[in-house]
Order: C-alpha cells, then sequence, then structure tokens
C-alpha cells in the first residue's frame, strides 16, 4: 500500500495511538493493539501471528497449509468487531465503492472501509466512523449554509432550516448513499465483507424518543407545550433547528436512515482528510448541491396579505393594494378572478384564483415569494476565498432580515 | 409565526453533478463441461479481466453453475437483477451482452413518448386563458 499522506493535525482525528511523542502511551497500549486501524500501527507483528505462522510452515502439502491458513484468518476475524483493516484491500465491493464514486485515489480502501463502520457496530474510536462523522457533518453544513445565505440573502429562518435539512439533513444523506449502491450488512462482525455498511440495528419496540441518555444544551427541554422561538432555535439547537439530543447509549442500535447518513458524513470527512479542502468541496458539489431543490415550494405562509403590508411598511413602500386585472364567469359555476397586488404604480403579485379572496392571498403569496427568493448576481460564497489566487474579497449582499408580524 | 419552512428531500439528478453507474455487480455463471459454454470459458479467461479492469465501478464475479446454460447476471442499484442466457455464444457476442448489462438502468423497459424528461418546469408556463392579448368576441 501506497504511504498515506496525512495532514499533521489529522492524527488527532485518525487515531490517538498515531501519536509517536509519548513513549509511555506506546508502552501502555501495545499489549492490546487491534492490527485494523487505517493509520500505520506501532508495532507491525503480534505474537500470536507468529505462533501461527511457525506451526503452519512445518507442513509440507501447500493446499493444508493454505487450508489452515484461510482457517486461522477467519477465527482471527471473528474475534474483532468489525472487518479488519487488511480485509478492505481484497474486497471487491469496497473498491467498485471506491471507482463508482470517483473517489480521489489519495483516500485509500482503508480509510473508505472505515467510513462504513458505525459505533453501534464498533465501539472502538480507532475503527469506526464517529470521528470522521463530526468532520464530514460540520463541513456539509457549512457549505450548504454559506451557498443558501449567498444566493438567498433573503430567506427566512425557518425555510433555510428547511432547505439545510432538504441539503443535507440525514433523510437525504441516506438516500443518497442507497442512491450509491451501498448495501447493509445483516449483522456486523470481523468476517462481514467491509463493502458492506455495518451497524447494530434498533430492537423492535425500542421507543426512539427515549433512547437516549444525557440533555441537549436547551433548559427546560422537557416542558413541551413551552412556545420555542426561531432565535432560541438558532442558540440552542442544531442545524435543522431541531432539539439536539444527548449521545446514545453504549451498545444501543441505530436506526438504517440514520447509520447511512453518517456514513456518508464520514465519507465526506475522510475525503477532506485525505485529499484536502478542493476534492470535499468538489464532492460536495456533485453530490449534495447538485441535486435537485425548489425552494419556493418550502414557504408556508399563514398570513400572506398580512406580512405583505408589515414588509411594505418596513421598506416604505406604498401600502399594498389588491385590483382586479382581469376576471371572467363571476355569476357561473367555475368564476376566474386575476388579482394584482399593486403599491403605487408598481406590480408587487399576481395570482389567480376560483374567488376574491383566494385570487388575492395568492397575489400576496406571490409578491412575498418574489421579495423572500431575492438572488444577487454572480453569488460567492466565503470558502471562495481558500482557492488559489482568489479574486478579492467583496462584501456580499445581508438582508435586514425576514418579516415578523 | 409569519411562515414555517415545509421539510422535503432534494431528488436526485443523476449526471447532472456525478454520475453514477447503475451497474452493481456482474455474475457470470458457467458450465466446465456442457458444450454451451465454450465461449463463455475463452470469454472468461481473454476478455473478462480487460473488461473488469476498464469498467472498476462494477463488482465482477465468476461461479460455476454445472449442467447449466452460461449466464451473465447484472445486479443494479435500484435492486432489480436482470439475466441475460449467453449459451452457444462467441466471445465478442458474450461481450455485447455484457455491455448491455453495463448500460442498463436496470428499470423495466418502457417507451418513452416525449423528447426531454425534465423536473424543471416549463420555461413557458402553462397557457391561460386570462392572459396576453385579450381579444374582443
Amino acid at each position: 500500500m501506497k504511504r498515506l499522506q496525512l495532514q499533521r493535525w489529522s492524527s488527532t482525528v485518525l487515531s490517538p495511538r498515531a501519536r509517536t511523542s509519548n513513549k509511555l502511551h506506546q508502552h501502555l497500549y501495545s499489549a492490546s493493539l487491534r492490527h485494523q486501524s487505517t493509520v500505520a500501527p506501532l508495532q507491525t507483528e503480534s505474537p500470536t501471528q507468529n505462533v501461527i505462522e511457525d506451526a503452519s510452515l512445518d507442513l509440507e502439502d501447500p493446499e493444508l497449509k493454505l487450508r489452515l491458513d484461510s482457517v486461522h484468518k477467519r477465527k482471527s476475524q471473528l474475534k474483532y468487531p468489525s472487518p479488519p483493516v487488511n480485509a478492505a484491500a481484497e474486497s471487491a465491493k469496497l473498491a467498485a465503492l471506491h471507482a463508482r464514486l470517483y473517489l480521489p485515489s489519495r483516500l485509500p480502501l482503508e480509510t473508505l472501509a472505515r467510513t462504513l463502520v458505525d459505533v453501534s457496530a464498533d465501539p472502538n474510536a480507532d475503527f469506526n466512523n464517529e470521528s470522521l462523522a463530526t468532520l464530514g457533518h460540520d463541513l456539509l453544513t457549512y457549505y450548504t449554509s454559506e451557498h443558501l445565505l449567498a444566493t438567498y440573502p433573503r430567506l427566512p429562518l425557518t425555510v433555510i432550516f428547511a432547505a439545510m435539512y432538504a441539503y443535507v439533513g440525514p433523510k437525504t444523506l441516506a438516500a443518497m448513499s442507497k442512491e450509491w449502491g451501498v448495501d447493509v450488512a445483516s449483522l456486523p462482525g470481523g468476517e462481514v465483507d467491509p463493502g458492506f455498511l455495518q451497524f447494530k440495528r434498533v430492537e423492535p419496540g425500542t421507543d426512539l424518543s427515549k433512547a437516549t441518555k444525557g440533555k441537549g444544551p436547551r433548559p427546560y427541554a422537557e416542558a413541551k407545550n413551552w412556545r420555542k422561538t426561531v432565535t432560541s432555535k438558532i442558540f440552542y439547537d442544531d442545524e435543522f433547528g431541531d432539539p439536539i439530543k444527548g449521545s446514545n447509549e453504549a451498545g444501543a442500535g441505530v436506526p438504517d436512515e440514520l447509520a447511512r447518513a453518517t456514513a456518508v458524513r464520514a465519507l465526506m470527512g475522510a475525503i477532506y482528510l485525505h485529499s484536502g479542502r478542493p476534492a470535499a468541496k468538489l464532492f460536495f458539489q456533485q453530490h449534495v448541491l447538485s441535486r435537485s431543490l425548489n425552494i419556493s415550494q418550502l414557504f408556508n405562509f399563514s398570513q400572506p396579505a398580512r406580512d405583505l403590508t408589515r414588509l411594505c411598511a418596513r421598506e416604505n413602500f406604498e401600502k399594498p393594494v389588491a385590483k382586479i386585472i382581469s376576471e371572467t364567469g363571476r355569476l357561473s359555476r367555475h368564476p376566474v378572478f386575476v388579482v394584482g397586488i399593486f403599491s403605487g404604480q408598481d406590480k408587487l403579485g399576481e395570482g389567480a384564483g376560483a374567488s376574491l379572496l383566494e385570487a388575492r392571498e395568492r397575489a400576496a403569496l406571490a409578491a412575498l415569494k418574489g421579495w423572500y427568493l431575492y438572488s444577487p448576481l454572480n453569488v460567492r460564497v466565503p470558502s471562495s476565498m481558500e482557492e488559489e489566487g482568489a479574486a478579492p474579497w467583496k462584501p456580499a449582499y445581508v438582508d435586514l432580515g425576514e418579516v415578523i408580524s | 409565526m409569519p411562515v414555517q419552512g415545509l421539510r422535503t428531500v432534494t431528488s436526485a439528478r443523476n449526471g447532472v453533478g456525478a454520475f453514477i453507474l447503475q451497474c452493481k455487480r456482474l455474475d457470470f455463471h458457467y458450465c466446465n463441461h456442457g458444450g454451451s459454454s465454450r465461449g463463455m470459458l475463452a470469454f472468461l479467461t481473454q476478455t473478462l479481466p480487460e473488461f473488469a479492469r476498464e469498467n472498476p465501478q462494477i463488482e465482477v464475479r465468476v461461479a460455476p453453475r454445472h449442467g447449466k446454460h452460461p449466464v451473465i447476471k447484472g445486479q443494479y442499484i435500484n435492486g432489480r437483477e436482470k439475466a441475460i442466457c449467453v449459451r452457444n455464444m462467441e466471445p465478442g457476442e458474450i461481450l455485447k451482452k455484457a455491455m448491455i448489462l453495463k448500460d442498463a438502468s436496470g428499470e423495466k423497459l418502457k417507451r418513452t413518448k416525449k423528447p426531454v424528461t425534465s423536473l424543471n418546469e416549463s420555461v413557458r408556463g402553462i397557457w391561460s386563458p386570462y392572459h396576453g392579448d385579450l381579444r374582443g368576441v
């Protein structure tokens, strides 16, 4: 295998045991070392392996030796909760997945195998994908949020939460991993092909809302009937406006959707660590941003006409007035009215409906969406400044914020 | 609450960003004794290594099936399977069949009636009788 060229600080994410400076640390852990990490092990040969090889050397028959070797290998694999690192190079499934996703050649198969091992399958932090997933989640949400904020600076926060969920929410990431052809192993174990996603399933009948221990940062989280403001959601909740839950209990299973999402996040983190920022950003653009989302369908207005009045008052526009532009069949069974909302001479929006009220609501809706979905020309995101030879940064458009009524 | 966000999931557009080949796995089944597998055996020894090298996205499996005609089976990302019987075929013909399976999407074959299939709304919009040039009757 080619030697991995990791950034110096990446060892903290991959494995705490890669630090060679601490001699005491080495001494403490060398006895119980598992030879399956994605980082170079401190000791190359373990004593048990030598014994097996010595015993099999005495045998003359090469076929019997081969079979004995395979039996020993299988036995040694069975004692691990996840596949050993040398199995990654032999897995056709894993190599096919690597090629199918056009992953950079600097991302080794061993790390790809590690991204497919969930915490519930292997609780050892050196061999599961938890650390990579944490990094990957931060990258995914950072790139998505800067894209949304720069492209649609006027979006209300609730819509931004929904758009974030649509782009990098667990449901989308799980769907992505299915579309990549990642299969799930029925049960995790050392003998499983490393090309399968491995996690422990949730026991039937488990209450998922009560399965977590510890609590999130929000005070009085147990008071379900209290009103949660959008501002408090920014402060206490996660990127999608959902409450942050405590960590899962050790040995508890995870739902299929969550395990798949974690694996996709871990892959993003692994690409960032092994191939750097440009490759991670390209991967994000090719796999996440290229998906189709109609942001105008994420709005759910309760009182559009009132919101529009407030908006016009705030922006010092003239008061909006609804006018009938055209109508047909007022006295028939199927009347249609086309209503426009005007602020002075400017038409803000237009809508058609079966009643005057409906048409007015639709017109107000169109006017509000026209305001919120404003997108500046030549959008640049802050992370584009990290590229080589980037043009000087021009301040992005920042809006006053949504209309609060 | 002035406006609330509705949660959805983005839909995939394969090929807009990255293109994911839909064929996951190809299984080549042959028989060591049957005469109908003669071309398949030649294909497996001569052509298949190069085919596998050119298509690293596909997991290739070779497995004997004694006393049966040779078959190529393709597994697809949508969970479907397509099988083609390649009895008495020459290696060149078998390669063509393998290419058919490689290029397939895994969906059932269906007739497309429209020249373009798109998620995007029509640029021109839907015709409305209440807009545009109103003419007196």
